[in-house]
């Protein structure tokens, strides 16, 4: 545990030193910067004079940009970057030999170097959408959206960052390939062909999110297409995601060559 | 166990017919050699094959053939022997971000032995005025002494040092020697891989030498030195009246032989001290002008091709 808790705390200081905090920090007051400016002229209640927080058109609006925001660029992005450099770095850093030479699991290795890759990815993803469903909150009072959306943000950021840390390890490239999967493949062709919208993984957490507030469903429909709602769910599928990545990418540690 | 000068009594890390080639490239071929208590030198000019045989003794690379063991286990498959054992990398290998007290601190704490060693471990290699800054600031030779600090705190048994010496001033390469040669008085097994022969010699009771991924000459630094005692050097003489210089020289028994190439002497001999005396006092007793005395080639790495091809 003690050697779990010094990766990952060192990790996290890599991944989140220099300028990326900062830039991060930038990219994720973007959702609720819009959110404000979205909703700043919106009336508390529907057309029909209706109370219930759902048909709000403050709500509405959350479940229009803010959301998409956070789901389609802001957590792809974080995660891309901070999945991809945790093992990615350590490899062209050539400090990877520095951890492979002890006395451990090498799933003990890169278990940490995923948590803390999901635990920065989190930290900023989850902070920025709850900020956002915060604004709702300070509108119409219905603070109900700021833990789904935080948890939502949470599970998809660790299906991400898994599949990212595995690519990072394999190729230099794998920003790039990551760019390319996610404004093409899961922008792109997962909306036009909704039928393969169970191979997105920002879909994960959108249907955490529509199992946990169930009237948001209707506007999340149309963006899950053929995925089913629920958080339990997409908890389970994120946690297979990285149990497969944290042994498949140990299985490469134990068989590959460290050159 | 196999006998001879490349093998160790009480061995500690046993390499057997062990290969490693990268494609067509044949980097180590057919090694055999085992390494005990003391301080081994492996010796060999850059591209030999060193690294990669450490590597392979880390369990980094997979030999393409053979075997090896560390402690009587193969260290790819149980982790558990780099409780006792570490690896200085030739690479900077360090974590920039870190001051060289966190680095220490973070090799302790992923082999589970106590902080309370990491302070010593600096004041070892005479870094604690600077161990609380971060490493990235450093120079190369400061890196070298935070990787050793972060080898040594572990205590390990087997201690692989690969070029620890590079970028290090004339007192800390001492100072290094010193903390070297006492690890090894203590029966821990070092390695340490350098191309350069006189820094082996100051350390090493016993060498290894590869070039070109096979083993050269082992023994005592005194067998190598022997082995590479009958190694025809090359001089390049500039001197005036050459003709006569060099029919002076032909008669000598040090001389193998003289050619004369654009009002040079192009000189070859076995015994280059005796060559260096020879020359100006030939050249005073034939009142010509002395102006140069060059080895042409006396690179380490021409000494260890000598001794492979000899082999």
């Amino acid at each position: 545990m003690k050697a779990f808790l010094a990766i990952t705390r060192v990790t996290l200081r890599q991944l989140l030193g220099g300028k990326r905090l900062l830039l991060f920090g930038l990219l994720a007051l973007l959702p609720p910067v819009v959110m404000l400016l979205a909703s700043r002229d919106l009336a508390e209640v529907g057309e029909f004079g209706l109370l219930t927080p759902a048909s709000s058109p403050v709500v509405d609006a959350f479940h229009d940009a803010p959301i998409a925001i956070v789901f389609l660029i802001v957590l792809p992005v974080v995660s891309l970057i901070l999945g991809a450099s945790t093992l990615g770095d350590e490899r062209r850093d050539r400090t990877l030999s520095f951890l492979m030479l002890r006395p451990l699991r090498r799933s003990v290795i890169t278990g940490a170097k995923l948590f803390a890759a999901w635990l920065g990815t989190t930290s900023i993803v989850s902070v920025s959408a709850a900020l956002a469903a915060a604004v709702v909150g300070l509108r119409i009072g219905d603070w109900s959206y700021v833990g789904p959306v935080a948890l939502a943000a949470a599970v998809s950021a660790l299906a991400y960052t898994a599949v990212f840390m595995v690519l990072g390890y394999f190729t230099s490239r794998a920003v790039l390939l990551g760019l390319v999967y996610v404004f093409i493949w899961e922008n792109g062709i997962t909306f036009a062909a909704v039928s393969l919208a169970n191979v997105s993984l920002f879909r994960i957490g959108l249907s955490a999110y529509g199992g946990l507030v169930p009237e948001s469903l209707s506007e999340l429909d149309e963006v899950l297409g053929s995925v089913a709602p629920g958080a339990g769910g997409a908890i389970a599928k994120a946690l297979v995601i990285a149990v497969l990545a944290v042994f498949g990418s140990a299985s490469l540690l134990r068989r590959r060559d460290l050159l | 166990m196999t006998s001879g000068p490349a093998f160790s009594a009480g061995a500690t890390i046993e390499v057997t017919d062990v290969s490693k080639w990268f494609g067509q490239k044949v980097a180590v071929s057919d090694l055999s050699c085992s390494f005990g208590p003391g301080l081994t030198g492996l010796l060999g000019p850059n591209g030999a094959g060193k690294t990669t045989l450490l590597r392979m003794v880390c369990g980094l690379l997979r030999p393409s053939d053979g075997a090896i063991t560390v402690l009587g286990v193969d260290p790819r498959e149980d982790p558990s022997v780099y409780r006792n054992m570490a690896l200085v990398p030739e690479e900077d290998a360090v974590y920039g971000i870190l001051t060289a007290r966190e680095f220490v601190a973070f090799a302790a704490d992923l082999t589970g032995v106590p902080r309370e060693r990491v302070a010593e471990a600096i004041e070892t290699v005479d870094l604690t005025s600077a161990a609380d800054r971060a490493i990235s600031g450093f120079s190369k030779g400061m890196r070298q002494r935070a990787k050793v600090a972060a080898a040594l705190v572990t205590d390990p048994q087997v201690l692989i040092l690969d070029e620890p010496l590079n970028g290090t001033d004339p007192v800390q390469r001492a100072h290094l020697i010193t903390v070297f040669r006492r690890l090894a008085a203590a029966g821990k097994t070092v390695i340490v891989s350098s191309h350069v022969l006189s820094e082996v010699e100051r350390m090493a009771d016993r060498v290894l030498a590869v070039v070109d991924g096979r083993l050269a000459a082992a023994g005592d630094v005194a067998a190598i030195r022997r082995a590479m005692a009958d190694i025809p050097y090359r001089v390049r003489i500039d001197v005036g009246d050459t003709r006569r210089i060099a029919s002076a020289l032909m008669s000598e028994d040090v001389v193998g032989s003289v050619r004369v190439v654009g009002g040079r002497l192009h000189v070859e001999t076995t015994d280059l001290a005796t060559l260096g005396t020879l020359v100006p006092r030939i050249a005073k007793d034939t009142d010509a002008r002395l102006t140069g005395f060059e080895p042409e080639d006396e690179s380490l790495e021409s000494v260890f091709r000598y001794l492979v091809h000899r082999k």
